[in-house]
């Protein structure tokens, strides 16, 4: 009998013993992501193309410069990427937010609806340790604005049946109305919602919707004729950079691990930003912007592995294009750049999704600590002004989503209802519409508990719509996170 | 059909559920063990004694398999309709907090290695309790006994007959389930915090998982390995399980427990182990006619419910007749 139970116990060790040692990730990426970590491995995945590179091709992770391959080019140019244009919209975008708590409505059209003069860089601007090479919007590109390239379709998140470019100027108008782009009386924060909703109807909607999308068409832009006359790149290879512009990331940001690439955006680390380590940091090529940023934020919390995806994507499709050697791609080689092209779509879709979770939980909290607040008769003005930034992201983020290529039907009416449109003020009222001289109605609004549930609704349709895994302020949490590691509870075994 | 195709190949793929082939497999060289050391079989005959084909290919395990297949389209368009776990926590989540004398995270600064162990303990303790309960229940209520019946009524156990339930029976196994989980979950993120979490072995509660891989399948099956007397106060053995399953006059209402036999010990109903090769298995003749019949097995509950209900109602009414009567009586004097 002892012997037995010794051999049983010993077998039970041996196998436990074992199985432990197999670490499971949920999916391929993070399991890729993981190895990688570990430094068992050097490749990556990107979520339907799985590339292993070779030592040569992972220390060639910068994006550009690439050769000129445009057939009978007369210039004098030798390298092909050309993006200032994205770069310039980027820091039209980061002075708008910088401007839309200032109050100057004139100041930030010029910003948003372009200028003939020369505009100062408001952000990013030189601080100490992290000095900024250029100074003026044209030393990056002339003749830009933001208006031109903003989503045109009706947003129905945003009262008034207005077109993007329309709700952008209304929301300026109206921080240039409120003190410091702050209206207590509806809870916006300006310079968050005109922020969050650009980035998305402009920067988004332009790489996913256009750029990744028809323009990557056969006959649209070929890679076998310069994208205009004269020009040192070809149709693709133009069409390509413009959209790896709007995502936002540094050329050589491959290099740099999550975190880095976030201090980067943030302004924290020079090292990691000069890249060529002439002591300036030049926005054109050594500089996070956007949702690139976000991306990193997200990344570095180890779950995920969006901007490594996304940039990879970007790389791998440049260096597809390059090879064609100006020549019109082949249906092939257009299938994969495809494939890229989705690849990256689906990422950017999700790096939104997180900010939209995030932003959620952090709603979900600034109403416990208002209702406490509430309950011991204290001073809610703080309290109520960090909701209403956070609601003011929330909503931008969530609109940004809206502005991708494909139209989110049922989601997005979700989505918008349990939001609503702005955040349940503490006499539970909220804007409901606008009135015919644009001036906003508000109406009574369901009861901070239940807005509190909603949000705890938007995490749980953020996972089940865009299966983000991040989950920063994770609200829903805790409790479904067990639930789901105990497998359920339906079962009709009988011990 | 691709959800009941993947809900049946998950019942074999998912190491959360008992039949995962990798535990089945673990059982099978345990059992093989038992064989060679006890019964002094060479490895052949040992084999021989496992894969027995009276056994595997019996009509009672044709049946067992019948059932684990219907009932897998019950569990796709039950389940769904059930309260989740996740509401039953919810639910007592915001109750504690509704509670003033009660705090959110009143513990959280409890060190996070030891709510993770009681978690995992406590989860696991009071699964297997009510587990227990529901067990006793099962065979003392006669209703539920009409249900539970249908798994008696296996002659030979083999893994599989832990799916030989009745839909019904399934229902209040899946509440169960429901309970306990929403229970654990609320009680420990309200007291403890976001550190709560489970102990787990390729997914599943440690606990749940050295159960399984000490071959919690054999339990339901012709192998009646028995373990020393004092373990047998504490855990349940296969044969102690088996005895369970006995229709001996003697065996009737003993052994209710999954994994802990302490419970049977506590209330009772504890049996020692016996060598269980000349077991007769099932329910007595007279409770059930054609026990592998399907027709018996799912609809034959039902009428016997039904038949009890208006049996109990008849004599409801009978009793408030009389009681009227008596207070006529009594009014009219």
């Amino acid at each position: 009998m002892k012997n037995r139970l010794r051999n049983l116990v010993a077998i039970c060790a041996l196998i436990s013993g074992g199985m432990s040692q197999a670490t499971f990730a949920e999916t391929f990426s993070e399991a890729f992501a993981k190895a990688k970590a570990n430094g068992l491995a050097q490749f990556s995945y990107n979520g339907s193309l799985f590339t292993t590179q070779t030592a040569e091709e992972a220390s060639n992770k910068t994006y550009g410069p690439f050769p000129v391959t445009v057939k009978g080019y007369a210039g004098t140019k030798t390298n092909s990427v050309s993006y200032s244009g994205q770069i310039a919209r980027h820091i039209l975008h980061d002075s708008l937010k910088k401007l839309a708590s200032k109050g100057d409505a004139s100041a930030m059209m010029n910003y948003f609806g372009g200028s003939d003069t020369n505009l100062k860089i408001i952000a990013p601007a030189s601080k100490d340790g992290f000095p900024i090479k250029q100074k003026t919007v044209n030393d990056v590109s002339k003749g830009k604005n933001l208006s031109g390239k903003t989503y045109k379709g009706v947003i129905s998140a945003w009262p008034g049946e207005m077109t993007g470019p329309e709700v952008l100027e209304f929301m300026i108008k109206k921080a240039a109305q409120s003190k410091g782009g702050f209206d207590v009386s509806t809870g916006y924060n300006y310079p968050q919602l005109i922020s969050k909703f650009a980035m998305g109807a402009v920067f988004y909607n332009q790489a996913v919707d256009n750029y990744l999308d028809e323009k990557l068409g056969a006959d649209n832009k070929p890679n076998s004729k310069p994208y205009k006359d004269g020009a040192p790149y070809t149709g693709k290879e133009h069409v390509w950079d413009e959209a790896f512009g709007y995502w936002g990331a540094a050329a050589h940001s491959l290099k740099l691990s999550a975190t880095e690439n976030y201090d980067v955006a943030k302004m924290k680390n020079l090292g990691a930003a000069d890249a060529n380590g002439d002591g300036v940091i030049d926005l054109k090529s050594e500089m996070n912007f956007a949702h690139a940023y976000y991306a990193s934020s997200f990344d570095k919390g180890g779950k995920t592995n969006y901007f490594e995806t996304v940039t990879q994507a970007f790389l791998d499709g440049r260096q597809l294009i390059t090879a064609a050697n100006g020549k019109d791609l082949t249906r092939s080689q257009r299938a994969k750049l495809v494939r890229l092209a989705d690849t990256i779509g689906t990422n950017w879709q999700k790096v939104i999704a997180e900010s939209v979770f995030k932003y959620a939980g952090s709603v979900y909290k600034d109403i416990d600590k208002l209702k406490d607040l509430l309950d011991s008769n204290g001073d809610t003005t703080k309290a109520f002004a960090t909701y209403a930034k956070h609601w003011g992201e929330l909503k931008g983020f969530a609109m940004a989503l809206q502005s991708g290529k494909e139209d989110l039907g049922e989601t997005a009416e979700y989505m918008n209802r349990e939001i609503g449109y702005g955040p349940v003020l503490l006499n539970t009222s909220q804007v409901s519409g606008l009135d015919s001289s644009g001036n906003y109605i508000k109406d009574e609004s369901v009861s901070m508990d239940v807005y509190q549930l909603n949000m705890l609704k938007i995490q749980k349709l953020m996972v089940e719509k865009f299966d983000v895994k991040a989950r920063s302020n994770n609200q829903m949490n805790q409790m479904a996170a067990l639930a789901e590691k105990l497998g359920g509870s339906d079962s009709a075994e009988n011990d | 059909m691709i959800d009941f195709l993947s809900n049946i190949f998950e019942h074999f793929s998912d190491p959360r559920k008992r039949v995962f082939l990798g535990y089945i497999f673990l059982s099978i060289v345990i059992s093989i063990l038992w064989l060679l050391k006890t019964k002094r079989l060479s490895f052949k005959q040992a084999l021989k004694y496992i894969f027995n084909g009276k056994v595997l290919l019996s009509t009672s395990s044709k049946s067992d398999i019948k059932l684990f297949l219907i009932n897998r389209v019950f569990v796709l368009f039950v389940s769904p309709l059930l309260v989740t776990q996740l509401a039953i926590a919810t639910l007592i989540y915001h109750f504690l907090k509704s509670l003033d004398w009660l705090d959110v995270g009143m513990f959280s600064d409890t060190p996070k290695s030891f709510i993770i162990f009681s978690f995992t303990a406590f989860i696991f303790i009071l699964d297997d309790f009510t587990k227990f309960i529901i067990h006793r229940w099962m065979h003392k209520w006669p209703i539920l006994w009409s249900l539970h019946k249908v798994h008696h009524s296996a002659t030979t156990l083999t893994p599989l007959t832990i799916y030989r339930t009745h839909p019904l029976e399934g229902v209040i196994f899946t509440l169960r389930g429901s309970f306990t989980q929403g229970i654990s979950i609320s009680t420990f993120v309200f007291f403890f915090g976001n550190n709560v979490d489970l102990i787990t072995i390729i997914g599943v509660n440690i606990f749940v998982f050295c159960f399984n891989v000490a071959g919690a399948n054999l339990r339901h099956s012709h192998i009646g390995i028995q373990y020393w007397k004092w373990l047998e106060y504490i855990l349940i053995s296969p044969a102690q399980h088996q005895l369970h399953h006995s229709v001996a006059q003697e065996h009737y209402d003993k052994n209710f427990g999954a994994t802990l036999a302490i419970w049977d010990w506590i209330f009772g109903s504890l049996n020692h182990s016996e060598n269980t090769e000349t077991l007769s298995l099932g329910v007595r003749n007279n409770e059930i006619l054609a026990p592998h019949n399907l027709y018996t097995l799912y609809i034959m509950p039902i009428t016997e419910i039904f038949v009890i209900i208006q049996h109990k109602m008849k004599y409801l009414s009978e009793f408030f007749k009389q009681k009227l009567i008596k207070i006529k009586y009594e009014t009219k004097e």
